[in-house]
């Protein structure tokens, strides 16, 4: 066989693996050794490359910012933060028509922006928020299905975590990054907060009201949260000014975020060990699936069919527009089976060189930072969508008594301005791409 | 002897918990030195300075924190994978499909541990140093194979663990796995 046919079966045979319930690095491990073996006609190169591989992939600097982030949101959860936010948004939106579904989605995006984690996120505002929105009438539909969407800021607002592993895998400026998300999380806040006005406006029976609170006690609940400004401010304003190196960005996050939890008498020694084995299972869990794209890029870059099936779109002369849908479309799709970051590990190595050939009439940098977001808005999409939507069951799991249906019903409409949300986004590319222009 | 709460298995479950505390520690250690890098970077005027090759010694300690943290997410099952085809399975066919993944992991651990030993005696053989501290790699390496020695006796007793249950015909209980 040629290697370019060895590498056009070896990602079917990834796939196949995978879904045969394979642990999602390891069938990236297994198929990259083995296709690497099998074009070099020899093991010796393979067995080479491991004996430095593995350290190099794991003893890197970038991606200690992953850990990092994850414990910054561990901290952020035990430090109690999540409840300060939602009492302050409550107080401003509560006596809106389905202001505290609204003030759930705003306390989520304020948690995003110090979290990294959509799961995380959704966990923490589920158990602050749900019980609220029960007591004050929300239907278990809309309560649970608000949250669950709500969570998936975690990942849009940076931190994110995606957007680290993406630019390190893309080779792209992670402050960029982060910068670009800034926008398209804050409409994606807005459009939630707009869905939640019209489901209540439908379905008037969906939502209660609150009292309305006095300004005086609004001020008092927003100055309250200020710990959660101070970290923010110094994380992404350190990375985006340039002040700090991302990863001293999330030492510092990590850092601020602990302090809060010990100032708030959260922080006994249980709890850490708590913390630090919850970072631990996420962060290993993560380095396994980019180990095993380490190994499957190594073999698809032997093989050279990346390059050849990007030379190929290109000489259709398909519509890049057209492709891009197509490829979105694909990423939604994949999103209700299989969890984001191994979905990008898995396919960003092969359809980021093919989208990098089309001409959008963005210069390369700017495609892929344009591109990064769009990424990552679909593969977070998934976590909402059923079968397999994360944060729906984690939501669904802390309400008992409300059916899956139920939960699969309220966040439909969610998922509907998402995908409203990706077309504009798609359309114009300098909604994401102004802040960094004006930064950089 | 791979029952939940058998000798067995409460010392693997310590064995790996601790390792990866220990990895933790060495985050929360990173965290110390980059900050105080930081901070003797802000205050240059005063006299203070930033740690040299602090980024070189981040490195280092990423290295044995994320092998430290492998045994730890295997023994609770923390890995990614995708269940939505095999929940159509029977209970029987998903357990031995356990005990497929176990055995593949036990040949992962035992591959990725001997290939880094190689390694390391390479990195000392030809004394190779980081940049600016000029640290042995070999020592680097060295601190991210106790991870990933740990982890061969951690996944041959969760090969035991899923093997001892599918024998039986019964489902893994569901652990505690974090995940994204």
């Amino acid at each position: 066989m040629t290697p370019i046919v060895l590498g056009l079966i070896g990602f079917p045979i990834v796939l196949v693996l995978i879904f045969l319930r394979v642990p999602i690095g390891l069938a990236m491990l297994g198929v990259g050794i083995a296709g690497s073996a099998m074009i070099t006609g020899s093991l010796n190169p393979v067995m080479a490359q491991f004996k430095n591989l593995t350290y190099s992939t794991y003893a890197n600097e970038s991606l200690s910012v992953v850990p990092l982030f994850l414990l910054m949101g561990q901290f952020a959860t035990l430090g109690g933060l999540s409840a300060g936010l939602f009492r302050a948004a409550a107080s401003w939106l509560g006596h809106r028509k389905g202001g505290m579904a609204m003030a759930a989605i705003g306390a989520s995006a304020g948690f995003g922006a110090i979290c990294g984690s959509s799961l995380a996120t959704a966990a923490t505002m589920g158990r602050v928020a749900l019980p609220e929105l029960k007591k004050y009438g929300y239907s278990d539909a809309l309560a649970t299905g608000a949250i669950a969407a709500g969570g998936t800021l975690g990942i849009l607002i940076p931190p994110s975590i995606i957007l680290v592993i993406f630019a390190v895998l893309t080779e792209q400026n992670i402050a960029k990054l982060f910068m670009a998300a800034f926008v398209p999380g804050i409409l994606a806040a807005l459009g939630y907060m707009l869905v939640t006005a019209v489901y209540v406006r439908v379905w008037p029976e969906g939502g209660g009201v609150r009292p309305r609170a006095s300004y005086r006690r609004r001020l008092h609940e927003f100055l309250a949260i200020w710990p959660v400004l101070l970290v923010f401010v110094m994380v992404i304003g350190g990375i985006y000014t340039g002040i700090f190196t991302p990863t001293e960005a999330a030492a510092v996050g990590a850092a601020g975020t602990g302090l809060i939890a010990l100032a708030q008498g959260s922080l006994d020694f249980d709890k850490v060990i708590g913390a630090i084995l919850a970072t631990a299972t996420s962060t290993a869990m993560i380095f396994l699936i980019v180990l095993g794209a380490a190994a499957l890029n190594g073999f698809f870059a032997l093989s050279q069919m990346p390059q050849v099936a990007a030379a190929w779109v290109a000489e259709q002369g398909f519509n890049p527009w057209l492709v891009m849908a197509v490829v979105l479309v694909f990423y939604l799709i994949m999103g209700c089976v299989m969890d984001s970051l191994s979905m990008i590990l898995l396919t960003v190595p092969i359809i980021y060189p093919m989208m990098l050939g089309l001409d959008f009439g963005l210069p390369p940098d700017e495609f892929s930072i344009w591109f990064g977001i769009l990424v990552l808005i679909v593969v977070e999409v998934g976590l909402i969508t059923p079968p397999v939507g994360m944060n729906l069951f984690i939501i669904n799991a802390m309400s008992p008594g409300t059916r899956m249906t139920e939960t699969y019903r309220g966040v439909l409409p969610f998922v509907v301005s998402d995908i409203v949300r990706t077309a504009i986004l798609v359309a114009f590319p300098p909604i994401t791409l102004f802040m960094v222009w004006l930064l950089f | 002897m791979f029952r939940d709460g058998s000798r067995l298995e409460r010392f693997t479950y310590g064995l790996a918990k601790w390792t990866a505390v220990a990895g933790g520690v060495a985050l929360l250690a990173m965290i110390t030195i980059v900050i105080a890098s930081i901070i003797g970077r802000a205050f240059i005027w005063a006299g203070l300075k930033p740690i040299m090759g602090d980024y070189e010694l981040v490195g280092i300690g990423m290295g044995f924190a994320a092998f430290s943290f492998i045994p730890w997410a295997h023994f609770e099952r923390g890995h990614a994978l995708v269940s939505i085809l095999t929940d159509l399975f029977s209970t029987r066919v998903n357990a031995w499909i356990l005990v497929i993944t176990d055995m593949m992991m036990v040949v992962a651990a035992v591959f990725i541990a001997w290939r880094l030993w190689l390694g390391m005696l390479d990195k000392f053989r030809y004394h190779e140093t980081t940049i600016l501290l000029g640290m042995p790699l070999g020592w680097a390496y060295a601190l991210g194979l106790i991870g990933a020695v740990v982890l061969i006796p951690v996944s041959v007793f969760v090969l035991g663990r899923s093997f001892t249950y599918a024998l039986a015909g019964k489902r893994e209980p569901h652990k505690s796995g974090d995940v994204l």
